[in-house]
Parts: structure tokens; sequence; C-alpha cells
């Protein structure tokens, strides 16, 4: 709904826009929508001009129609699927994660989910050398661990033979690489978050080729802490926003041919009810997969590593099921 | 330049109006100039201007992270942030068992957590470290100093003093055993009268002083540069009584926590925060869990649980981004928080050995 300004198109002047705004036409949507022969009349403008002004705005502003066989051709050519690094979790998910689409990994706290991206952001840079950006809302990215799990994948590659202890304190050179290809960005609210996703839009768009490089995927963890400030209470802004997030973030996975991996928390509905995804029906809608993690011990007194992940939506598999991890 | 209006951080109503007139990116809206503006929209010529140097505050922030300025981004690549987690320091508890399986001790720039039942020795820890983080650096520590903001009244300075006493001592014994320069000349300015002057302590009765503490703690902390550590007993507190509105506390709860994170952040220091026990009630039997509810689990990044076996305490790390879940058994004494000392006294000449910044230890427990 772009109001009407002079200098939108050419042909489109000052006074027209003020004999339009006269007859309550002030947005483009207005401008298009209404009868051009009535308009004519009334603000006694040519009807020619007018017609050549719709025909530049309905070029700039509208869609245009595609066919199913193009987009199923486009999609085939742009789409990656990114293997995670962990071959139950790529079963789980149909061989891995699909650029252009929205993946997300729910949990309680301490479940894992903040160890499963650092576990798929490692893979993603070490084995595929693309790089990752990685957007910390909570404060939980330990590089010390990243950079372990980097060594227990290289572990049985034969360049850890070859390896030279190097002068940066046993770090070696392919995990410093990888290292290196990982970018960290630490938002800790809504709007940081949103400039944040704008930059990086505007760099891909201008195809600044430093020291980014070729970016393959996203990972944002996690998104119900920016978010959960704003919702509640009686102001409704918060979904608002939230949505807008989403937008941001499925156009970007889209237009770009990322992978982005959200995560989110579990709430209960009352204190014996069971758990279900934060941030309510709305943003249920926004990833395409949702895979569940818990933790198999119920109690805190025993110590475990092992984690139940299921799937509980996705465009691809059956949901349902289930599959052992190990962290 | 392309930002949308609705990403901008301006006041729902203005945006709202923003959106019925049509504007939909930043620059539509700096094209338009003030005057403009407040005739489209309708609203006064002051509220129009604000406005707009708000979007162009945003936009060239934008413009000069694109243009690859540092700004004030946190973006940085996982190898530096490597190194710098490599040279932070830790805060050390004086028990060596927690501090192993903490990784080192309490993390600076990370919320830690601890809950537990009454009486278990949340608070007795979070004492020790207001004292444990004066350390200078020369015995291990990270030489910074405390704020200690207490809602429920369990601040006990006497004990503190004891704490601080025995730290000293310890620092003492060290100093002797090995001898050195720095140790001497740190020593002088480690005393009882330095260490209890730099814990700074603010006393919130209800919800509402916590929060307004909370939101003013930043400036305090640009003045006071070289504090290292927030520690807040009891965040349950006012949180759990008289409120009637359950999304509002989940609201606040929230807000505060990335306020938290955000001062963990942006002054490299750590956050403690301790947290009360509540019983959840499950199909065939009734559990201790963590209070405030499952939103609030998300918001520390390590947390603990104190807990009694019989008379024996045991800690166990529930929560924590680099290290696994273990449980070991504390100790506490008329010095502070210490390990259990076992049965044959075998002294921890490996300990030493896996944290090389531990100093070992020459004293044993005198009681």
């Amino acid at each position: 709904m772009v109001v009407l300004r002079a200098g939108l198109c050419p042909g489109l002047t000052e006074d027209m826009i003020q004999l339009l705004r006269a007859n309550g036409i002030r947005t483009v949507v207005d401008f298009v929508s209404s009868d051009l022969e009535d308009v004519a009349q009334k603000c006694s403008l040519s009807y020619k001009a007018l017609v050549a002004v719709r025909r530049v705005l309905l070029a700039q502003f509208s869609a245009f129609p595609a066919n199913g066989a193009d987009l199923y051709e486009e999609l085939k050519s742009s789409t990656a699927i990114l293997p995670t690094g962990s071959p139950s979790l790529d079963q789980l998910l149909d061989s891995g994660l699909y650029t252009g689409e929205v993946t997300e990994l729910m949990g309680a706290p301490g479940s894992g989910k903040t160890q499963v991206c650092l576990g798929i952001a490692a893979s993603v840079s070490l084995g595929l050398k693309q790089h990752v950006l990685f957007l910390d809302s909570t404060g939980g990215f330990t590089a010390s661990r990243l950079y372990q799990m980097l060594q227990a994948q290289t572990e049985d590659e034969e360049e850890q033979a070859r390896q030279v202890l190097g002068r940066l304190r046993l770090c070696s050179v392919p995990q410093l690489e990888a290292l290196q290809r990982i970018q960290v960005v630490r938002v800790f609210s809504i709007y940081e978050l949103l400039s944040a996703l704008q930059e990086l839009r505007d760099r891909l768009s201008q195809q600044v080729v430093s020291s980014t490089g070729p970016l393959k995927m996203v990972v944002l963890d996690s998104v119900s802490a920016v978010i959960y400030p704003l919702l509640g209470g009686r102001q409704s802004e918060g979904l608002a926003l939230m949505m807008q997030l989403s937008r941001e973030l499925k156009t970007l996975a889209r237009e770009f041919s990322l992978a982005v991996v959200v995560t989110n928390q579990v709430t209960r509905d009352s204190s014996t009810g069971p758990l279900k995804p934060a941030l309510g029906r709305s943003w249920s809608f926004v990833p395409s997969t949702r895979v569940l993690l818990e933790g198999k011990e119920a109690t805190w007194e025993k110590a475990t590593t092992q984690r139940l992940a299921s799937l509980a939506k996705s465009p691809r598999q059956p949901t349902g099921m289930q599959v052992e991890l190990d962290i | 330049m392309q930002r949308e209006v609705g990403t901008l951080p301006l006041a729902p109503a203005l945006r709202a109006r923003l959106a019925a007139a049509g504007f939909q990116t930043a620059q539509e809206l700096l094209d338009t100039g003030p005057c403009g503006l407040s005739k489209e929209i309708g609203i006064s010529r002051e509220e129009a201007l604000e406005a707009l140097q708000v979007v162009r505050q945003e936009c060239h922030g934008d413009a000069a992270r694109t243009a690859g300025g540092s700004g004030a981004t946190r973006r940085c690549t996982a190898l530096e942030l490597l190194e710098e987690e490599q040279t932070q320091g830790f805060i050390i508890t004086f028990c060596s068992a927690l501090d192993n399986i903490l990784g080192g001790g309490v993390q600076l720039t990370k919320i830690t957590e601890i809950c537990g039942a009454p009486g278990v020795g949340k608070t007795q820890l979070c004492m020790q470290l207001a004292v444990d983080v004066q350390i200078p650096e020369c015995f291990g520590g990270v030489a910074g100093e405390a704020v200690f903001i207490d809602t429920e009244g369990s601040f006990m300075v006497d004990r503190v003093v004891d704490i601080a006493a025995a730290c000293v001592q310890h620092c003492h014994l060290i100093a002797e055993a090995q001898q050195e320069e720095d140790h001497q000349k740190a020593l002088e300015t480690f005393s009882l009268e330095n260490i209890l002057s730099h814990i700074y302590y603010f006393r919130c009765r209800d919800y509402i002083e916590l929060l307004a503490q909370v939101y003013l703690l930043p400036e305090f902390l640009s003045e006071h540069s070289k504090v290292r550590l927030v520690v807040i007993d009891g965040i349950a507190f006012p949180f759990r009584h008289d409120f009637e509105d359950l999304s509002l506390r989940t609201r606040l709860l929230n807000g505060l926590a990335q306020q938290l994170i955000i001062i963990a952040n942006d002054h490299t220091s750590a956050v403690v925060l301790t947290n009360q026990m509540t019983t959840r009630i499950g199909q065939s039997q009734s559990m201790l869990v963590p209070a405030l509810g499952e939103s609030w689990g998300h918001a520390a990044t390590v947390r603990l649980i104190f807990h009694w076996d019989n008379s024996q305490r045991l800690a166990t790390l529930y929560k924590s981004p680099s290290q696994k879940e273990s449980t070991i058994a504390y100790h506490i004494t008329s010095h502070g928080f210490r390990d259990v000392q076992p049965p044959a006294a075998t002294h921890s000449a490996e300990g030493a050995e896996m944290n090389p910044r531990k100093r070992p230890r020459t004293e044993e427990e005198k009681q």
C-alpha cells in the first residue's frame, strides 16, 4: 500500500497527485483498483495519462504469475541438501537440511538444542566448506565446545596424522579455517535481530564477496528468547513483530537459497500438561519441519547423554518418527 | 535503506498510523521529511522529527555495518571467539570438584543459575563467589569487584568476614610457600577491608525495585568498570507471591533475562542467580523442580541444582553448553564453601596438573 508520490513513475506529477487525493485516491492500490474513466471525469485529467501511469505502477508493484513446471525446475536447480553430520538426524530430516526452508528444533532446557546447532554448524563448515551465520540470543555459544566437535570430526581423517601443531596453541589448520567460516553475531533484542537480518540481506544482494564467502546456512538460537519479552500482557505488537521476523527469515531462505535453523522452547499448558512448543499457533506455521528433542530420563538425578529426537511436523516424512541421538 | 517500517523501533501507535497511511520502507519516511510526515499522519512536528531521528539512526547503523565498520554490533568469527574464551578467566569457588565440573569455575559472560531447597547452601556459594572474584590475578583469580543484589535479606556480613578472612589466609600461605615478588605486592592490597569495600550491596524489596535496579545496572557498571560478578540472591522470591497475571510474570522475567545477558556480555562479567524449588506432581510421584516455570529454564546458560542425599550435600550440573552433566559432593565449613575431604587425605596433585591455573593447596582444612 504505497502512498502516491510525485516521481514514483514518470507522468505522475504533483498536481495530479493533489487532484487524485482530493477525490480520495491516496495509495497505489486505490489508484489501480478504481475505474479510470470515472477518475478522469472527476479530476479532469486525461484518460491516456492515467492509463499510462497505471501500466507503470502495475509493472512496478504487482507479482507475476508463474507455472508449476517453471517452479519445479527452479527448485531442482537451486535447492541443496546439507547433511547435518549425524546420520540418524539426517534420516529424520529426509537426508538433511533443505535450503530454502526453515527448520525448527525444540526442546526443554538442557535437552541439547544448542549442542545440535553447534554440531550442524561444525559439520557444514568443516565437511562442506560453506559459511555459516550463527545468531546467538542466549549467550550459549561456546567456541571451545565447537572446537571440540571439530576436532572429533577430523579425528578419523588422515590429515590428523600430518598435523603441524601450529603456533596458535594446538589449533590445527583445517579446524582454524572451519572456525573462520562461522560468523557469530550476538543479538539480544528483536530490533537487533531484525537489523542483523537486514544487514545480511543487503550484503547478500550486493554480493560482497569478502570474508563472508558463499553463505549457506543461518542458525538462530533461540527465537523464543527474543520474542517472549514482547508477548503476553495486553500488547499485540509482539505478534506483529514475530510475523515480521518470520517473513524475513522465510524470504531470506527462499531468495538466497539458505537453510535456516531456529531453536525454540517448550512450555506446558498447566503444571502437569504435556509439553508443547512455545510461541503458539501463529509461529507453528512458519517452519516447515519441526523436531522435538527430549532427554531420556525424566529426573535430573541420573546423568545421561542420550537424547530422543522425534519429528513433529514435516512436509516429506511421516510424523512421529523417532531417532536416538548421542551428544 | 530498504528497512520495512514494521521493523523499526517506533511506538506501536505511531507504527499503526504509518502503516495505515501507506508507508512501507524507511526510505520513504526519510524522503517525506518531518513536515510532510506530520501532515500525512496527523502528529505534531516534534514527534515527527523524533521519529525520523530514530529511523535515521537505525539506517545509518545498518549502512555503517554493511560497509564494514564494526559499530556497536557484536559480530566476530568463531575463531576470534575461541581465542577470547581461552584467555578469559574463571571465578573459582574453592571447591575443586565443583570447579572441575564447571570447566574451571563460574564463567564470565554467562548466566549461571543455582537452584536448591532451602538451607542447602545457595547463599553461601554466592557470598563465597563475591569474595573469590576479588582474588588477584597472580593467585589465579580475576581481580574484579562484585555487585550483590539481595531480595530475601539473607546476606550476613559477619559470615562474609569469616569467608574473606579464610581466603586471605589461604593466599598468605601460598605466598609464603612460593615466595614470588608479585604475590607479595598483591597481598598488600588484598586485605579484609579492601574485600568488603569492593562488594556493592543493593537491597530490593519487591519485583518493581528489582526490575528498576537491573535496568539501572548498566550505568552503574560503566562507572565501576572493574565489576566482574553480579549476584542476584533470590530471583524467585519477589515473583512468586502475589502475582495475579501469570503471562505478565513470564514477560517480565524474560525481559529481565534479556537485560542480564546484555549486561553479562557487554561488561564481561558473570551473572549468578539463585532460584527456589517447587514441587511438581506427576502421575505416580512428585518431584522437586526449579521454580518460575519452564520458560525461565531457558534464561540461564548454566544451571546447577543443589540437593541433599541423606545429610551429604550434592551439586548436579544440569545444563551447560560445554560440560557434561555430573554430580559432586561439597561441604560448607566455617571457612566457606569447600570440597568434601576423602578419608585418606590424598593431596590433589593431579588436580593441579589438570587445571594449570589452580595453585596447589598447601594447607589442609584446619578445623
